[in-house]
């Protein structure tokens, strides 16, 4: 099982778990709708599209609704540290989340005590979670972007926010740099996949792949641009694929995608998400060992 | 044979509200507590300290609302600041980028992107706080002069980066229109 937690701007949206099925402009949960935005949802729109392509099993979901009190992500947490080791997912994938050090310290100590640990990828608030509680060596992958890549080099910062201002103003030409600070400070993934003009994927601190094309500057400004390539991570990593393999496959099927959308900043993101068959079918046997009977329709 | 056991702290917050008074300090406990957020009542660091013993530790990724609990209360404090002695100040510069017919704004993790020609919000991106994609079905497709600010209806460090951003592009905005 494929596992994918994290809170949806839905009010009032109680702790959800189900299969996830897809149409369009939303996913469905456990028969709930939730739109197909920024963070959460996008994040399991891309590995659905993934699955759903591979002939796997759907992922799972674990979403709650969350605008900001806290409470649903509250919930996901505690729904984790209470069942991860029962449900055994092959990976877990943390998201959208209000940050909280010590329910991530408990949920790793839990996860660490399975019979058959999942591999576990953390982004947006869940990865700042896990960096300021020291915890970031847990994680198997961490998708940051160019700023959360300095956030996780500045060994004070518990939050973006905090960063250094000298590291703010670094350009991704100097990715692996920080990640040599970050992997110094042990506040570094086991892979990271550093999303920016140029996607670096960096293994043990060592860059070991780059994808710098096609250039679509658009995407930075797409809400769930970046929640995609951490859906689609997951979903490879979930078929099978070692984590570097996965990274540069998410890499670059995101930006074919966005391509393929004719990208605008105004583009929504569930119109890049939908381009992700035809990319697969075009690419994935290039790019992968995965080629699948019929040209790639599965 | 007795064993003592530690008890585990119930709150990492990483942040710090500093008070002048004893008093304000108790009062805001309550205050930010029955607001529903995690605290504990510490003594803050020496360095830290601004004439108060008495702080309380919060999530500091939680700032703004918790600001803003304490505001609608009256509870007067010094400030939210990082617990941990050397970090950085919020971050206050932006970035601005050009993409013909619209600009981004980024502000840490935070962007906004608005059309030049009528200065509406096209889309947000970047973050990771739950408020974030709330915010973002929140404020595209309106006016960067009408939307609502996410300090105000936002709760987290995202929130308030995206704030930044907005005020940029107003700035920029009411500058004139972009060429």
């Amino acid at each position: 099982m494929m596992l994918l937690a994290g809170t949806v701007p839905v009010e009032g949206l109680p702790l959800t778990c189900g299969a996830v099925t897809a149409g369009g402009e939303f996913i469905v949960v456990d028969g709930r709708r939730v739109p197909c935005t920024q963070g959460t949802a996008a994040m399991i729109s891309a590995a659905l599209a993934t699955t759903g392509y591979l002939g796997l099993e759907p992922p799972q979901a674990l979403v709650a609704g969350d605008t900001g009190w806290g409470e649903g992500s509250r919930a996901i947490y505690k729904n984790l540290i209470e069942n991860i080791a029962r449900l055994a997912p092959r990976v877990l994938t943390l998201h959208y989340c209000m940050p909280d050090m010590s329910l991530t310290r408990k949920l790793c100590d839990v996860v660490g005590k399975c019979d058959h640990r999942p591999i576990m990828i953390a982004d947006a608030a869940s990865m700042y979670a896990a960096k300021a509680a020291g915890l970031a060596e847990v994680f198997d992958i961490f998708t940051p972007d160019a700023t959360e890549m300095a956030f996780l080099a500045d060994p004070e910062a518990i939050h973006p926010a905090y960063i250094a201002r000298h590291l703010f103003d670094t350009d991704i030409s100097r990715t692996p740099e920080l990640v040599a600070t970050a992997c110094r400070n042990r506040s570094a993934a086991r892979l990271l996949l550093v999303k920016g003009e140029t996607d670096y994927v960096v293994s043990a601190g060592r860059v070991v792949g780059t994808v710098a094309e096609p250039d679509v500057p658009a995407l930075e400004a797409i809400g769930g641009t970046g929640d995609t390539i951490t859906g689609l991570v997951s979903a490879f990593a979930y078929a099978g694929l070692e984590p570097h393999e996965a990274a540069l496959i998410a890499a670059r099927a995101n930006r074919v995608a966005g391509q393929a959308a004719q990208a605008t900043p105004g583009t929504r993101v569930w119109q890049v998400i939908e381009q992700f068959p035809a990319v697969f079918r075009e690419h994935l046997c290039r790019w992968s060992r995965i080629c699948l009977a019929g040209g790639g329709t599965p | 044979m007795t064993f003592l056991k530690r008890k585990k702290p119930v709150l990492e917050g990483g942040g710090v509200v500093l008070f002048r008074e004893v008093q304000e300090a108790l009062k805001a406990e309550k205050v930010v507590k029955e607001a529903g957020y995690g605290v504990k009542l510490i003594a803050p660091p020496p360095e830290l300290r601004k004439g108060c013993d008495l702080a309380l530790e919060v999530n500091l990724v939680e700032k703004p609302g918790i600001q803003r609990a304490l505001d609608a209360k009256d509870v007067g404090y010094v400030g939210v600041v990082p617990l941990k002695v050397g970090a950085s100040e919020l971050l206050d510069i932006v970035k601005v980028t050009d993409f013909g017919e619209w600009v981004m704004v980024k502000a840490a993790n935070m962007k906004l992107t608005f059309e030049k020609r009528s200065g509406t919000i096209v889309n947000t991106s970047g973050g990771g706080c739950p408020d974030i994609p709330h915010l973002h079905a929140e404020m595209i497709e309106k006016k960067l002069t009408d939307v609502a600010r996410p300090r105000d209806i936002g709760f987290t460090l995202c929130a308030l980066m995206l704030d930044r951003a907005l005020d940029e592009g107003l700035e920029l905005w009411q500058g004139g229109p972009q060429s």
